[in-house]
């Protein structure tokens, strides 16, 4: 995934209303006035959060002229955890390295230990 | 003002059967820092170490695909042989400050402990990190990379949008 469009989902991330829109799209597929209620903001408002949504690619929408529902769309939030995820096995896997090496020099001075 | 953001840290932690100060100069000695730091395949391919207040560590390592990542810690507190507080970020050949390849909005700069602490005969290592100095849109990077970090990959999305809710809630 190009470093780009990973900027474009964490934008789109980076404000609560949306965040907000999407933890609620988790629950399963919304129209525009029914996920405008909990926020106290216009259709109009919802449906300007919701174009940044989908334009990042993290909802999709309905075609159904009057009733467009947007659904949370997993692929980009997938692709920001496995990026944060390789973040995590850096270290993980240097940490396994180390015990290795502590192993190693530890039985190295046993060795020498012995044969004084 | 505390110039740390108020988010929660990024903690990993792992005890070593190891004691105490051998643990402490894997990680104060340049030429022990090449046998274990970085991934499974990386290379160190530059291991430079300053370690005093001020000072820092400035690395690079070759990953098994090729790539050449430069790393840099600049120190604040070294307390031998149980702490050592840094401020850690991605770097060039040149140890300037860079963003990370991959992530433009991840933050620049993170502060990181490391900490050591005697248990019986072993050692317990911790990292902790936290965005120093983040913008909005670095804070959120650091956010949503959070909750997948600490949560693991099972159902991750479930609970990142969990997460993300109360993220909304708290704003």
């Amino acid at each position: 995934m190009s470093p780009d469009r990973l900027s474009t989902t964490f934008a789109a991330l980076a404000d609560p209303t949306r965040r907000a829109i999407l933890a609620r799209l988790a629950l399963g597929e919304t129209s525009v006035s029914e996920l405008a209620k909990p926020f106290d903001m216009s259709a109009p408002a919802v449906s300007k959060h919701l174009k940044v949504l989908e334009r990042a690619g993290l909802i999709a929408r309905g075609r159904e002229a009057q009733w467009r529902p947007a659904r949370l769309e997993a692929g980009p939030l997938k692709d920001v955890a496995k990026w944060v995820e390789r973040y995590r096995r850096f270290w993980e896997e240097s940490l396994d390295r180390l015990d290795d090496y502590l192993r190693k020099i530890q039985a190295r001075e046993k060795k020498r230990g012995r044969k004084k | 003002m505390d110039e740390r953001n108020n988010l929660q840290e990024f903690v990993i932690t792992r005890v070593f059967d190891a004691p105490r100060d051998l643990v402490w100069k894997a990680f104060t000695e340049p030429q022990r820092m090449k046998e274990w730091w970085g991934p499974k395949g990386a290379t160190v391919i530059k291991s430079e170490m300053d370690l005093r207040p001020g000072g820092s560590y400035h690395y690079a390592m070759r990953t098994p695909d090729g790539a050449t990542i430069w790393g840099k810690f600049v120190y604040r507190e070294i307390t031998p042989p149980s702490q050592i507080v840094f401020v850690s970020s991605f770097s060039d050949e040149a140890g300037g400050v860079t963003r990370h390849p991959m992530a433009p909005t991840w933050p620049l700069q993170m502060l990181s402990i490391f900490s050591f602490e005697e248990e019986g005969e072993k050692t317990r290592f911790t990292v902790r990190w936290s965005p120093l100095n983040a913008t909005e849109e670095e804070q959120v990077t650091f956010a949503a990379g959070h909750a997948s970090m600490q949560q693991g990959w099972g159902g991750t999305l479930d609970k990142l949008a969990a997460y993300l809710a109360k993220a909304a809630q708290a704003a």
